[in-house]
């Protein structure tokens, strides 16, 4: 996609992918995460 | 429906939009040609962030107003927004230093949103500590809101602080961060994970504020 | 009034001023132990250092007030009496920065004596910095301690809620000192002595309005 694009401008684009996979997976974890404490905390009453 | 139903809803709703959003930052949304994909943390760190403020914010005004009108909806209210808080900040403070590393150098930065959410972290720790320590509902209310008044007014000291620290010692940049206009495509993913994070803030209180009248409930029968 | 009965208490358990003395001594001597000359230059961690130790000492100074108060069942007494409850805020407000001022006073000296840091130019406006800091310091330590008190685990209760308001002043203080200690004017940290002082009108004055909440019935 973007890289294409930046490939054919020559433009070197920094290959940190990995970084953004962790994040995005760390803040589903917790926000998913809490969530779900959330339910199961208002189920048990 | 009852407020805790509701919550769920909401809070589902929010989920799910979430997961919209991880779809459209991550596949939709144009790279960022300096700093690589590793820019598409802001979308989600950023919202965080305000989010992560602006519990505060709510939990301050809860706070003044509490002690006014000493409606026990209130404390109940800036409780919730305190539990919240603490995970928003959560996510600020993981996806922070996760960001930082590719696009400073390093994992930790006293750059202003960092050092804000960090110092707004222990804030939240100490209110929910303090909640916890007090048995008695009046008292423990009280004392909450002292703190939630103070942890609001101590919000704008941080903010100058940490310009002035910043003007006086610029970080080290490895890539230059995000320019503040951002190109259209991209201000709209920005606006939109704004948007769900404001749901899943709306969700999360609902269902914390109804857990808490639950408690309190139980306690008394 | 209350504050000289307080400080006429605090004269009898001499025991506290000694300790948060012997504390500072102490924590200043741990610092110089655990650097290494040789790879920082001692001026660039001194402020830190100094402040650091004063923030301990602080912290000291807050249980102690209380709890004396506790352990004399004054509070009651005092909250019956017609003295209003923003009196009694500053009456403490002054006792503790009296207390702190004095540990200060100990602290200093050491401070610059295992240090070598040169203060005597800057004297002056180094004890403006510290009072001005020690203020805001108090200013929320005061108002806190007082609610820390009547919970389980006071000691450990404070400095978790106390620390995160005192980065702006501290940091503040540590940059002022810096200034001070490396020769540089004040006209270069007007903005930080701003921030000290605005701190404590605002903090002085929300703590004394918030207080009689925290000693209510």
């Amino acid at each position: 996609m973007a890289d294409g694009v930046a490939s054919l401008l020559a433009l070197d684009v920094p290959q940190n992918g990995g970084y953004m996979v962790a994040a995005y997976i760390v803040a589903a974890v917790i926000l998913a995460g809490y969530a779900l404490s959330l339910y199961r905390r208002s189920r048990n009453r | 429906m009852t407020l805790a139903q509701r919550g769920r809803w909401v809070t589902l709703v929010g989920l799910i939009l979430l997961a919209g959003v991880y779809v459209r930052a991550l596949a939709f949304t144009p790279t960022e040609a300096t700093q690589g994909l590793a820019q598409k943390i802001y979308y989600i760190h950023v919202p965080a962030a305000v989010w992560a403020e602006m519990s505060m914010i709510f939990i301050g005004l809860a706070s003044v107003f509490f002690l006014f009108l000493k409606d026990p909806r209130l404390d109940r209210f800036a409780e919730a927004s305190a539990q919240v808080g603490v995970i928003f900040a959560l996510v600020v403070l993981t996806t922070g230093p996760i960001w930082g590393k590719p696009i400073w150098g390093t994992w930790w930065t006293w750059d202003a949103r960092l050092t804000l959410t960090l110092l707004l972290f222990f804030i939240y720790l100490g209110y929910l500590v303090l909640r916890g320590a007090i048995t008695d509902p009046g008292l423990r209310a009280r004392y909450a809101a002292v703190i939630g008044i103070c942890g609001l007014v101590l919000v704008p000291f941080i903010h100058f602080s940490v310009l002035m620290f910043r003007t006086l010692h610029p970080q080290p940049i490895v890539l230059k961060p995000s320019a503040p206009s951002l190109p259209g495509v991209m201000l709209v993913t920005l606006l939109f994970s704004f948007g769900v994070f404001t749901i899943l803030y709306i969700g999360f209180v609902m269902q914390t504020y109804a857990i808490a009248v639950a408690n309190e409930t139980q306690v008394d029968g | 009034m209350i504050a000289r009965k307080d400080l006429v208490l605090e004269f009898r358990t001499r025991t506290a001023f000694l300790s948060a003395a012997v504390f500072t001594a102490l924590v200043l001597t741990v610092f110089n132990f655990g650097r290494d000359p040789t790879a920082v230059p001692t001026l660039d961690l001194a402020p830190s250092i100094l402040w650091v130790t004063f923030t301990f000492a602080a912290m000291l100074a807050f249980n102690r007030a209380f709890q004396l108060e506790l352990e004399n069942d004054a509070l009651d007494a005092l909250l019956v009496s017609p003295i209003s409850r923003s009196s009694l805020y500053l009456a403490k407000f002054v006792a503790n920065c009296v207390f702190v001022g004095v540990v200060e006073c100990v602290g200093l000296p050491l401070f610059v004596l295992f240090f070598d840091v040169p203060v005597w130019g800057v004297l002056a406006p180094l004890a403006g910095v510290i009072a001005l800091a020690t203020v805001g310091f108090v200013a929320v330590g005061t108002l806190f301690s007082a609610m820390v008190i009547r919970t389980r685990f006071a000691e450990l209760m404070l400095p978790v809620l106390l620390l995160p308001f005192l980065i702006p002043p501290l940091v503040g203080a540590v940059q002022v000192t810096a200034a001070l200690l490396a020769g540089r004017p004040l006209s270069e940290v007007t903005g930080w002595l701003r921030l000290l002082a605005a701190y404590d009108i605002v903090f002085l004055a929300l703590a004394a309005v918030l207080f009689p909440t925290t000693v209510n019935e």
